[in-house]
This record gives structure tokens, C-alpha cells and sequence, in this order.
């Protein structure tokens, strides 16, 4: 089974997308989904996606940074590029990234089958070639310095996982597991959490969400305010308002 | 005067070479008709003025030769008179044979040889003798002679002449011609007595010798006795009726017509009158100095005219022409200026001046040119950038989504929505549109939005009423509307507002379009002002605005970067566009 990963501003389109598609028969699974490229950069370590279904206009960041970013950080990805946009230069900057194709909207099933069944097969002839990749390093995390660079980067929007384990030269699912051994926690949890701290910080201090958003390095405001969600349980304007009630509070005690 | 203005307005509707050429042709004409005139009632008289002064003195020469005729005559009677045999045969008593009558007949003779055309001459004793010399056969009938009525007169006379045709019937020739004779009583030269009669017949050679040298060229001359009694001359002037009642001491001009002209003198002391008829051709009479003075005027006006004829037609006609051909190209499409070479005239100015007009006209259709296109460039970039297909298609894959999710009927809606916005959005190419389908296309795009973005915004409308059914250009509040929702509303994350008004404010309408997105930093209005900014749409639509409304000042912008932004298009009351879209508009 080969894991499928959906990055659409749209619910609609992921939405229609898992639900048209059988994955099943074409022994696919969708794994995860993303509605920006932030999001995609942030999840796509734990969803660890073989395929990934990418739109181009996106804000914050558009399919084609995203391509370039994901092929340069995972080579082995298949990224199937889906836009409304039948443009030959976005065509032809998608095929100089790397993309494994291009697919335009509305969607067609069966062009979608097709490029599957294709994809699939490269999955399969290279699946051969590199089986040895997986072995473990063995070396100890100095988890003092990483936890300094997440702490230097934190509000660099492209820091993930896989570039955290790439700059201190371990292999992501090694690193992955280790990390997780020696916080307690996976590097995903750790590194929102750490910025969903600051930006506790930024919120306290009355800045806007989409600038707190950009400030913790999510420029995503919605994914931003999802992760807040999640991880204080009240949303970013409900907080700022308790915040700031609470400031009148002590300002009048 | 209704011919006269006919005239006039054919003349005005000609073309200036041919004005030239008929003003010509007229004036050439009038020359010649002042130059008859001027033949006929001053050229012509005067010329009959001389050809009569110059006849009567023909004739009085003529009357003077006759005159001297007539004096010979007188004196060969005398020669006769004192000679001594005549006076000799008179005094005697013999008859005509005799001796002294022979005597006297050969010093008649003698007398007779030096003169001419005597035809006979004769010598009267008062008893009836006579004697004779004659040239031809004369015969005299004595009982005529012997009738007091005859004698009498010559009687009277007393020595003198009487002048008589053929002795008044006493003497007639054998040629039939007649003969012109002096009677006169034979006085004795000692005693002044009346001894006899004398006689001298001359021929009407004498008469017609005095013309001799002045007839011809057309000229003929006669003679009359007793004023009307034609003696000699062309049998024309038989039928002359001359009207010769008066008749005085100078010749008289009797007729004239028709370069004929008829001249009668009655010579005085004689009975006799002398008529001249006289055939002219005027132009014979036209001396060749004048006629050469006059070839000279008609050939030098002539020549004026052609040389003031070749200056209009080189320095005006032909230069207005090809003025007129370039001009007339202008008809055909391009305004071309006309490069021919001019001289430095007033035509040469005209043509600078129509240059200078080309110019100014061309830079200005160049100019409407321009914004034509600026406009359609701009209107073509609204239609391909801004509602796209890829909208299109991104909503039908949600529309996709809630057909396999959803209760029919919101997809149904859904289906409806998409329908009817891009029925208006395309409205049939019209480039203009009611502010109540703009608005309307607003409120279907952002509704098409939701469906695809799910809880991100809300949307109000304040629209005045009375200005729904204001035409506005296609397309000015779409792209407002979706600026916002792409720049300003979902990069804040957070849910926001869209309210779209429209309402008359001081002779200037306003639509607004007002989101509490993320806003702008005034460094980024001041940037988009100034051109340089990625809000391509936008610009882009302002654009339009403003070439469709001809004016700069369209917009205006206000916001607080992270609460909201304002868009504000301005355009005149009424809604006047420029006329020259308008008119391009019902094509």
C-alpha cells in the first residue's frame, strides 16, 4: 500500500477527490490531507506520503514552492500537480521541478487512474533499487544544539522534521523515532508547541492572528488557528479576548 | 432675372478652370462685339464721310472739266464769229453753194480741226440758209427752228450759249446717238447785230471724256440735262429715281446702302448733272495701318489671355488640384499630409496649413487610438485574468463534491448560481451594465466563493435605489470584490466582511467596497498609486474606469493595515462616459 497525501485550499476538492477515487482497488491509501502548503510542510513528516496530490494557487505558499521544496527534500516523492489553470508556464515549471505530472481541473477520473497506474509503477521499479537506505545511524541526538536550531528556526516556515534531521545528517525515520525517545514527543508536537507558546506571547501582547501566524513562522493563519486551537483549546480571538479581559481585571484589582 | 441667377449659380457650380476658360470665351466676345461697335458707328461713318468728300470732289473736278468743255465751246463760237468769211457769207446774199459760202465753210473747217468731238456745226442766215460742216450724217428739220418757242429763248440769251439736247429736236443724228448743242445768236462782230444763228453740235464723247480717267473701281458715272433726263451713262441709272428738286450748288449724296452710294451734281451755269454711283467694299477702305494696329490689339490681348490663362492655371488651378487630390485621399482611410513641392504662396501656406491640421488630427485620432486600445487591452485582461475559467472549473469540482454529499437541492442552487453568474458575467459582450446585474454578479461569484471556501466571510449590500438601473462598465465591482477575498480576507484567517454600497454623494456616485481583511500598509497604497505593485487586477480596473470615464480622479483607498480596507470608485453623475465610447458602443 502506497500512502496518498491531498494539499488543496478547498475541502470540497480533497473532499471529492478521496470520495471519487477507489483507492482500494489501486491499493492506495489517502493518509492525510493538507489545506495550504504551510500545513503540508508542518504534517508531512508524520503522514510520510509516497504520492502527493498538490494545487497550485495556494496562498502563503503555492504548489510550485511547495513542489521544489518537497522534491528537494524528499527526491523519491511523486508529486501529481492538479490546477484549474491550463497554463504552459506554470506546465512547463512543474516539469523542470521534477513533478511527475500535471493535471488540470475539473477533475477526470480516469485521467486520474491513469496517472496513478503510472506513478505506481515507477513506485515499484525504484522500490527495488535503494532497499538498503533505511539502516540505522546509531549516533546519539546532542539534543542540547538541535533544540537550540528549532529554537533559532522556529519561525522559518519551511522547518520541518526532515530538514532539522538533514542539517544535523541523520535519517528522518531514525531521527524521528530517537527525537521522540528522547523528548517524549514527536518533533511535530514539540516544534508547535514551542511556537504555540510564543505565540501565546504574541496574542497576550494584542498582535492579530495572521501576524502572529506569520511571526511563530505558520504564515498560514488557518492552519495557524487550528494548531492554537488544538493546543489551548480556545480559538486565537477568544483567547486574545480572555486576554485582554484579564489584562482589565488586573488592571482594575 | 430669374435667367440671370440661373446664370449665376450654373457659373458658381463650375470648377475654377472652367470658370477661367467661359470669363475668357465671354470677354474675347464682348472684345469683339465693342470692336464691331465701335466699326460700325464710328469707323463706318467716318469711312463714308471720307468716300463722300472724296466723290464730291470727283465730281466738281468733273463739273470743272465740263465746265472747260463748255468754255472752248464758247470760244470756238467766237473763233467762228470774228472770222471773216463766215461774216462775209452772212452779209451776202448768196446761197450755200457759192463761193463765200464755201469760203466760210472752210474757215469753219479750219476752226473745227482743234477741237475735238464736234459732230457737226452749223450757220443760220436768218432766212433759213445755212451751211455746215458735219462728221456723219445730221439732219436738220428747219421747221422746228422757224417755232418762236425754240428761237425765242436763243434770242433771249443775246449772244450766249443756249445749251440744248439735239437743237430740242432740230438736229438728229443718223447714229442714233445724241448730240448736245449750242445754239447761240450770230451777232456781226462791228455792229453787234444778230446776222444769224450759230450752231455747234458736239458729241456726248465730250461728256463722257470728262470721266474717262475718274471711272472705273467700281465707279460709274452719267449724265443728265435738265436735272433728270439721263443723257449718257450705265443703264442703271435709268431706274434711278432721283430726287433732285433741290438742287443747290454742291454735290449731294442721293443714296446710300448697302456699300452703295449714289452722288449727284448739278453743274452750275450748265443744264447738265453728273451722277456717280459708287460700289464699295468697306474693308477695301480700311487702310492696312489700321488693320495691322488691330491684328496687333486682338493678337496681344490674345496672348494676355493665354499667358494669364497658363500663370492661373500653372500657379492656382494646378496646385489646388493636386491640393484637392491629396486632400481627397484623406477620404480613403489614412491621413496623409501632402508632401508635393509648393511655391511660397498663399497656396504653399494652405498646404502648410492643412499639414499642420493633418498633424494635429492625426496625434489626436492617435491619441483616441491609444486609449481605444488601452481600454480594450485593459477589457480583454479583465475578461482572461480575472473570471477565468479555472474559476469555472474549481467550482464545478466543488459543485462535483456536494452532488455526491449533499441534498439535491443545494446542489441544484449551486448549479443555478453558476448559471446565472456567468450568463450576466458574459452579458451578450455588452460593454456596459446595469449596476443592479453588476452587483448581482457580486452577490453569485461570492455565494459560488462560499461554497468553495466554506465560513470565511459574510456579505452586505447597501445599494441606493434609485441607482440599480445606472450603467456602469462591465466588471468594475467583480474585481474589487475578489481582491478582497484573495488579498485581504483570506490571508487574516479569521472570519470577515464583505459590504458592498452605493450611494450619490455631492454629484458623484460611489460604490464601495469595504472588507475587514488584512488591509493595506500606506506604503503599499502610495506603491499601488504610483503603479508598481502586484494588485494586477486592480490596477487594471481602475484603468478601465478611467479611460471609460475620461477622467484621472476614479478612486481612492483607505484602510488600516490588519482591520480593513476601503475601495472607493468615484464617477461622475449621470454617468456620463466620454461620447466617443459611447458611439463606439452601438456599432
Amino acid at each position: 500500500m502506497y500512502r496518498v497525501m491531498i494539499i488543496d485550499d478547498e475541502r470540497a476538492l480533497r473532499s471529492l477527490l478521496k470520495k471519487t477515487i477507489d483507492w482500494e482497488e489501486l491499493s492506495l491509501e489517502v493518509v492525510g490531507e493538507a489545506a495550504s502548503g504551510i500545513e503540508a510542510i508542518n504534517i508531512i513528516d508524520e503522514i510520510r506520503p509516497d504520492i502527493v496530490f498538490v494545487d497550485i494557487r495556494m496562498p502563503f505558499m503555492d504548489g510550485i514552492e511547495f513542489s521544489k521544496l518537497a522534491i528537494q527534500r524528499y527526491p523519491k516523492l511523486k508529486i501529481i500537480v492538479l490546477t484549474a489553470f491550463d497554463d504552459f508556464t506554470y506546465a512547463r515549471e512543474c516539469i523542470g521541478i521534477g513533478v511527475a505530472d500535471y493535471l488540470l481541473k475539473p477533475i477526470v477520473r480516469t485521467d486520474i487512474q491513469q496517472s496513478l497506474k503510472k506513478i505506481l509503477a515507477q513506485l515499484e521499479q525504484e522500490k527495488g533499487q535503494d532497499k538498503n537506505e533505511d539502516t540505522e545511524d546509531g549516533k546519539d541526538l546532542r539534543m542540547k544544539s538541535i533544540k537550540e536550531y528549532i529554537e533559532g528556526h522556529f519561525d522559518d516556515p519551511e522547518l520541518n522534521l526532515k530538514s532539522v534531521a538533514d542539517n544535523f545528517g541523520f535519517n528522518s525515520s531514525y531521527f524521528s523515532r530517537k527525537f521522540k525517545e528522547e523528548i517524549g514527543r514527536s518533533f511535530i508536537d514539540y516544534l508547535t508547541s514551542y511556537r504555540m507558546e510564543k505565540a501565546c506571547r504574541y496574542a497576550s501582547r494584542g498582535e492579530l492572528m495572521y501576524i502572529t501566524a506569520k511571526l511563530v513562522g505558520i504564515p498560514d493563519p488557518n492552519y495557524f488557528g487550528k494548531c492554537f486551537k488544538k493546543y489551548y483549546d480556545v480559538s486565537y480571538s477568544d483567547f486574545m479576548k480572555g486576554e485582554r479581559s484579564a489584562k482589565k481585571t488586573t488592571v482594575s484589582d | 432675372m430669374k435667367k440671370m441667377a440661373k446664370i449665376k449659380t450654373w457659373f458658381i457650380s463650375k470648377k475654377l478652370k472652367q470658370k477661367i476658360r467661359y470669363l475668357f470665351a465671354f470677354i474675347i466676345v464682348a472684345y469683339f462685339l465693342i470692336f464691331a461697335l465701335i466699326y460700325e458707328f464710328v469707323i463706318k461713318d467716318s469711312l463714308q464721310e471720307n468716300i463722300s468728300k472724296s466723290n464730291y470732289n470727283t465730281l466738281i473736278s468733273i463739273g470743272n472739266g465740263l465746265t472747260g468743255e463748255f468754255q472752248n465751246i464758247g470760244t470756238m463760237g467766237r473763233l467762228i464769229m470774228s472770222s471773216q468769211e463766215v461774216i462775209d457769207y452772212l452779209k451776202s446774199d448768196q446761197g450755200a453753194d457759192s463761193v463765200s459760202a464755201y469760203n466760210a465753210v472752210t474757215s469753219i473747217y479750219y476752226t473745227a480741226t482743234s477741237f475735238d468731238n464736234i459732230s457737226s456745226i452749223y450757220v443760220f442766215k436768218d432766212n433759213g440758209e445755212y451751211i455746215k460742216i458735219s462728221n456723219g450724217i445730221t439732219t436738220v428739220y428747219k421747221g422746228v427752228m422757224e417755232d418762236p418757242d425754240w428761237y425765242g429763248p436763243v434770242e433771249k440769251k443775246s449772244g450766249a450759249n443756249l445749251v440744248m439736247v439735239d437743237g430740242n429736236g432740230a438736229f438728229s443724228q443718223a447714229s442714233g446717238e445724241s448730240v448736245l448743242s449750242f445754239v447761240r445768236v450770230f451777232n456781226d462782230i462791228q455792229t453787234q447785230k444778230p446776222i444769224g444763228k450759230l450752231v455747234i453740235n458736239c458729241s456726248l464723247n465730250m461728256l463722257r471724256d470728262t470721266w474717262r480717267e475718274m471711272a472705273g473701281d467700281g465707279k460709274k458715272f452719267a449724265y443728265f440735262h435738265k436735272k433728270d433726263q439721263l443723257l449718257c451713262g450705265d443703264a442703271e441709272f435709268e431706274e434711278m429715281e432721283l430726287n433732285v428738286a433741290d438742287s443747290g450748288d454742291n454735290p449731294r449724296n442721293m443714296r446710300s446702302g448697302a456699300g452703295s452710294f449714289t452722288y449727284y451734281y448739278a453743274i452750275p451755269g450748265t443744264p447738265l448733272a453728273v451722277a456717280e454711283h459708287e460700289q464699295i467694299r468697306y474693308t477695301e477702305y480700311i487702310s492696312t495701318q489700321i488693320l495691322v494696329i488691330a491684328m496687333l490689339i486682338v493678337l496681344v490681348t490674345a496672348a494676355s489671355f493665354f499667358t494669364i490663362s497658363w500663370f492661373i492655371n500653372r500657379f492656382i488651378t494646378r496646385p489646388v488640384e493636386s491640393l484637392v487630390g491629396s486632400m481627397e485621399e484623406v477620404k480613403s482611410g489614412w491621413l496623409k499630409r501632402v508632401s508635393m513641392k509648393l511655391p511660397d504662396d498663399e497656396i504653399g501656406r494652405l498646404k502648410n496649413s492643412y499639414n499642420d491640421m493633418l498633424v494635429e488630427i492625426n496625434s489626436l485620432i492617435e491619441e483616441l487610438l491609444e486609449k481605444e486600445k488601452t481600454m480594450q487591452k485593459a477589457e480583454l485582461e479583465a475578461l482572461q485574468e480575472q473570471i477565468k475559467p479555472h474559476f469555472l472549473y474549481n467550482t464545478l469540482d466543488t459543485i462535483a463534491y456536494l452532488a455526491l454529499e449533499n441534498p439535491r437541492e443545494e446542489v441544484y442552487d449551486s448549479i443555478e448560481t453558476l448559471g446565472n453568474f456567468y450568463r450576466k458575467f458574459l452579458s451578450k459582450g455588452s460593454r456596459e451594465i446595469s449596476l443592479r446585474d453588476e452587483v448581482e454578479i457580486v452577490r453569485d461569484y461570492l455565494k459560488l466563493q462560499k461554497l468553495r471556501y466554506e465560513d470565511i466571510f459574510e456579505d452586505e449590500y447597501d445599494i441606493q435605489e434609485s441607482l440599480l438601473d445606472m450603467k456602469i462598465p462591465k466588471l468594475i465591482l467583480q474585481p474589487l470584490v475578489e481582491n478582497s477575498l484573495y488579498h485581504g480576507i483570506r490571508p487574516k484567517g479569521e472570519k470577515c466582511l464583505i459590504r458592498i454600497s452605493a450611494y450619490e454623494k455631492d454629484d458623484e456616485i460611489l460604490i464601495k467596497v469595504y472588507d475587514t481583511g488584512i488591509g493595506m500598509a500606506q506604503s503599499r497604497i502610495d506603491a499601488f498609486m504610483k503603479g508598481d505593485s502586484k494588485s494586477y487586477g486592480l490596477r487594471k480596473t481602475i484603468e478601465r474606469i478611467r479611460c471609460y470615464y475620461g477622467r484621472e480622479d476614479v478612486y481612492e483607498i483607505r484602510s488600516q493595515e490588519g482591520y480593513y480596507c476601503e475601495v472607493t470608485i468615484k464617477i461622475p453623475s449621470g454617468g456620463e462616459a466620454e461620447t466617443y465610447v459611447q458611439s463606439h458602443d452601438h456599432r
